[in-house]
């Protein structure tokens, strides 16, 4: 207690010796011994650039982790009639994660997210409960599949970053249309079928529902590249396996997928 | 149910920092406000380096997250619509000093290059979309980052790198002022603010839970189960 007081004293006295000298250069006094030896304030290592504020949010997209599972409903109201029950997993034991579509807060005050929901029929949205979601995730990532012609596009903050000649599904297993999401990535599982890596995607077969997992469509590599491009698949979305090692660099998990 | 600093501060280390940076009254007041979150800094909890092995990139490292966590706040309340929302004077604070978080975070990373640690995952549990939440934990937020920088900052070794942490412990001080303005506290409530130890903030942070697990992805090794 003593000490900080000196160290009062001290800093009082040498603030009233800076304004003496200030006061006293003005007035053409000649400033102190003390003080005109002062040395040159320390450079500092570094200084922030400008401060700027954020940038456009026109190719943002944001995701959420499902933390506890629970029933997305039409209305962000826990009245609401109920539309699919989420769970936090993926079919292959990855953590569940949502497209984040809106917010609003009900009646009471509490939070609601409107969220995409891999489930069918495609394309369905619900509203969950904030409290049942973890922490938001960003992307300004999207990638286009076309359907008619066998590519697949990556954009990153609308810029194309990647193209690729892809194989989709055939005519009687067709590869469903529609605004969808990236839910997870496998690598180095057994077999060569999928090729070396894989996405997962919130999109699912129309068609081959009793599929093991649910019949979701993925984005894969293949066994069979000579087949790419043209309707080939059971559904799923297959790439040479040296384009999904090189999309695999440039697209991160939550990315929105388009088939068109 | 409303979520307040009470309930997410159950071990009463933010509110204990709060009432030591700004008196008991005010930590009193903040007890019961509606805030919104308490999951996250499990990441931070990590045990600490000693002080004395404690580098001048392990100090910078952690500045580079706490720095982030802001950042991210801020950036999370102004994507979505929160600061929009609020009256032209409060969201000219947020976006301000949402900017100045950006750019501490923007040149730490380049300093630390290739040592700086990996962003964290963040979850701030609703407080970044309602503006009560938003506000309140602002306030605590930038009295913290305060005492963290009046502790770190006598630590380093490197002379101009203290230098720097002088520049931005006066700008969040200037923060912290504007937030207690904000909301109609005294911006300056006492002679001297006491400093705070790198664990000390480290604890803290790890209790309000901001920083969660990050989720699990990837998978290797799981066979596939789409159409093919």
């Amino acid at each position: 207690m003593r000490r900080a007081a000196l160290v009062g004293c001290a800093i009082g006295a040498l603030a009233a010796g800076a304004v003496t000298a200030v006061l006293g250069s003005r007035s053409g006094e000649k400033p102190t011994p003390a003080l005109r030896a002062l040395p040159r304030p320390i450079a500092p290592a570094f200084a922030p650039g400008p401060a700027r504020p954020l940038g456009s949010l026109r190719h943002v997209t944001r995701w959420a982790p499902v933390r506890r599972a629970a029933i997305a409903r039409r209305e962000p109201a826990a009245h609401a009639a109920p539309v699919t029950r989420v769970g936090t997993k993926t079919p292959e034991g990855t953590t569940n994660i949502v497209r984040v579509l809106g917010r609003r807060a009900d009646a009471a005050g509490a939070l609601w997210v409107k969220v995409g929901l891999a489930t069918l029929p495609n394309g369905r949205a619900g509203w969950l409960p904030r409290t049942v979601l973890g922490g938001y995730g960003s992307v300004d990532t999207h990638l286009v599949v076309d359907v008619e012609r066998f590519t697949a596009t990556l954009r990153m903050a609308g810029r194309v970053v990647f193209r690729a000649r892809v194989g989709v599904g055939q005519a009687r297993w067709p590869t469903p249309r529609g605004r969808f999401y990236i839910r997870n990535r496998l690598t180095r599982f057994a077999g060569a079928t999928y090729g070396p890596l894989a996405f997962g995607t919130s999109a699912r077969s129309e068609h081959l529902t009793d599929w093991p997992g649910g019949g979701f469509i993925g984005i894969h590599g293949t066994d069979e590249p000579q087949l790419i491009p043209g309707p080939i698949s059971h559904g799923c979305i297959r790439m040479r396996n040296r384009d999904i090692l090189a999309l695999a660099k440039l697209m991160p998990i939550g990315t929105p997928l388009t088939i068109s | 149910m409303t979520l307040t600093l009470e309930l997410l501060d159950r071990d009463e280390a933010l509110l204990e920092s709060i009432a030591v940076l700004q008196g008991d009254t005010r930590a009193e007041l903040l007890r019961k406000a509606a805030v919104g979150g308490a999951a996250m800094l499990a990441t931070l909890a990590a045990p600490a380096p000693a002080s004395a092995a404690v580098s001048d990139v392990d100090i910078l490292n952690f500045g580079l997250r706490f720095e982030r966590l802001q950042a991210t706040f801020y950036t999370e309340a102004d994507e979505f619509g929160t600061v929009r929302k609020m009256p032209a004077a409060k969201q000219r604070w947020a976006e301000v000093l949402g900017a100045h978080e950006r750019s501490h975070v923007r040149i730490i990373k380049r300093i630390l290059g290739r040592k700086a640690g990996k962003r964290p995952f963040f979850d701030f549990h609703g407080v970044t979309e309602t503006d009560d939440g938003f506000t309140r934990t602002a306030v605590a937020m930038e009295d913290l980052t305060v005492a963290l920088l009046a502790g770190v900052t006598p630590r380093m070794h490197d002379r101009r790198l203290t230098a720097a942490l002088f520049g931005l412990l006066t700008t969040e001080a200037r923060h912290a002022a504007w937030a207690r303005h904000i909301v109609n506290t005294t911006p300056s409530a006492r002679s001297f603010d006491e400093p705070r130890s790198l664990d000390g903030v480290r604890a803290t942070v790890a209790r309000t839970r901001f920083i969660a697990a990050p989720p699990r992805m990837t998978r290797q090794k799981g066979r596939p189960r789409f159409t093919g």
